[in-house]
């Protein structure tokens, strides 16, 4: 399925973005003038301003830049064991991740799926090797 | 250069207070009007902080409610929100109003209530402070505020080596200050033993490396250049600087830098006319000890990565080359998120008229405050100067 399906009126919505996620699609957006690619769609590039960002599908695999495990949780997810959480360099991007396992900083990790909460999701991610 | 000053400042102990917003900030607000010698009359404007008051309280729309309660119901009354920096941007706003000639005297604090007497447990305390993340592409992922900077710190660690004793060695340092300070919520001094021991909350930060929540507000009052004259014991203040960085953390080119520490700063120091070697002492936002160590590298006290090294050498202690949060900082005096900023204001008030009792600084003449909002995309930095 191309990528234009997910759009809304030709916008990378947060609803267009979960909807994707939702299928195991992840996507972004690339600035054409600075080449910033972000995770987090956006009305304009974050890092120069410029509106002229192309709609793309994001890598499934990277490198973990940051983890934590989180002991100490927010209320929707505090009846699960402790958990992980990370940045993940994925390509050009960097994306923050729900973590399925162990990942330490330089180790690699491949798109999983989601989880999910209060109606949002939020990208699951796992050692690439399993 | 001097833009404008600091004439008196009040704030309650930082800890349990089981009464209204409004009544805990006016117990910060009429001391800071008394310490200036100021009546009602005489003020022309609130500018005011509070974060968390809609979402805990159900009680929003406070700039008024406040301004009635503490009897300046009529005077234009302004709140401002901006995360953990909220009541050092109400400064900032109180600062360009007299530096402006707006105003001639401005009230400017914040208060808030994060402990149990709001009647919420921790784990919706935890949902209620991670609004400050990113809401679509952070929150759902199950980070939490102490996550966002433990994110830094595991990754500080890994990229110049800081240990986990190090960042014990600032709580220590913090509540050993904390302990000379009165109004601190935690008076206790801890060990390196007891930090490591203490439980995880998200890793690398013990329930020891985290501040606590805690129930406050803070006041100062503050006047123009040209009127502080008239009062006895003004503090100048010299620079302050707003720097924002991108949010989610995913977009900021360098997590690790604090850049809007790092640009509020330089224009900080900038309008001062110093350096960062000039500072003779500070108040930075040490929600977690991490977070100490990314502030005295951005503020320029120290090479990046030797924030850790630093502390553990005792460099940043009171006595040390540059005395890092001699109130015992957010770890030890407590962090009402909205008095913070405010709070750190009074720290460098009554460091300067050297009233600070048994953690004065010895002899200081710049002090600098550091305040972080969010997932440190937004930063204030603010110098202070004894009047010449």
């Amino acid at each position: 399925m191309s990528v234009e399906t997910y759009l809304e009126d030709g916008e990378l919505t947060h609803r267009a973005w979960s909807a994707a996620l939702r299928e195991d699609v992840l996507l972004g957006e690339r600035c054409a003038d600075c080449d910033h690619v972000t995770a987090a769609p956006k009305a304009a590039c974050a890092r120069c301003g410029s509106q002229d960002t192309a709609v793309i599908e994001l890598q499934t695999e990277g490198t973990v830049y940051a983890e934590t495990t989180v002991f100490v949780a927010p209320a929707a997810f505090s009846d699960a064991e402790p958990y992980g959480v990370a940045l993940i360099d994925i390509g050009d991007a960097r994306i923050m991740a729900h973590i399925d396992g162990d990942a330490a900083v330089g180790d690699a990790v491949a798109f999983r799926g989601t989880v999910e909460q209060d109606d949002s999701p939020a990208p699951l991610f796992g050692p690439a090797d399993d | 250069m001097t833009r404008a000053s600091v004439v008196g400042v009040g704030m309650t102990k930082f800890g349990t207070h089981d009464i209204t917003l409004a009544e805990l900030f006016a117990e910060a607000a009429l001391p800071a009007l008394d310490d200036a010698g100021v009546g009602r009359g005489d003020v022309d404007a609130l500018y005011f902080g509070n974060t968390l008051g809609g979402m805990t309280e159900n009680d929003t729309h406070l700039a008024p409610k406040v301004a009635t309660h503490t009897g300046f119901g009529r005077i234009p009354a302004q709140r401002f929100e901006d995360a953990c920096a909220t009541s050092t941007n109400a400064f900032k706003h109180a600062v360009q109003a007299v530096e402006n000639g707006i105003h001639d005297v401005v009230l400017v604090g914040g208060v808030e209530k994060c402990t149990p007497v709001t009647g919420i447990d921790t784990p919706e305390m935890t949902r209620i402070f991670v609004s400050a993340a990113d809401r679509q592409y952070e929150q759902p992922t199950g980070i939490t505020f102490p996550g966002v900077f433990a994110l830094m710190t595991k990754r500080h660690m890994e990229q110049y080596g800081t240990t986990e004793e190090q960042l014990a060695e600032i709580a220590v340092k913090n509540h050993a200050h904390g302990t000379h300070n009165p109004r601190a919520h935690f008076g206790k001094d801890t060990s390196i033993e007891a930090v490591l021991d203490s439980p995880l909350v998200v890793d690398p930060f013990h329930l020891m490396d985290c501040c606590p929540f805690s129930d406050g507000g803070s006041a100062a009052v503050v006047v123009s250049d040209e009127y502080a004259d008239s009062f006895d014991a003004p503090v100048d203040v010299t620079g302050l600087g707003h720097g924002t960085d991108l949010v989610p953390v995913s977009d900021k080119a360098d997590p690790l830098a604090t850049q809007a520490a790092r640009d509020a700063a330089e224009r900080a120091y900038d309008q001062a006319g110093i350096t960062a070697g000039e500072v003779d002492f500070c108040e930075v936002h040490d929600c977690f000890t991490g977070a100490e160590v990314l502030a005295t590298e951005a503020l320029g006290f120290v090479e990046d990565g030797e924030g850790g090294p630093a502390a553990a050498a005792g460099r940043t202690a009171l006595g040390g080359d540059i005395p890092v949060n001699p109130s015992g900082g957010l770890k030890a005096k407590g962090h009402p998120i909205g008095a913070t900023g405010t709070a750190q204001i009074v720290e460098l008030t009554e460091q300067l008229r050297d009233e600070a009792g048994d953690r004065q600084v010895e002899s200081p003449s710049v002090g600098l405050a550091h305040n972080l909002g969010g997932d440190t995309g937004s930063a204030f930095v603010t110098t202070m100067e004894e009047r010449a």
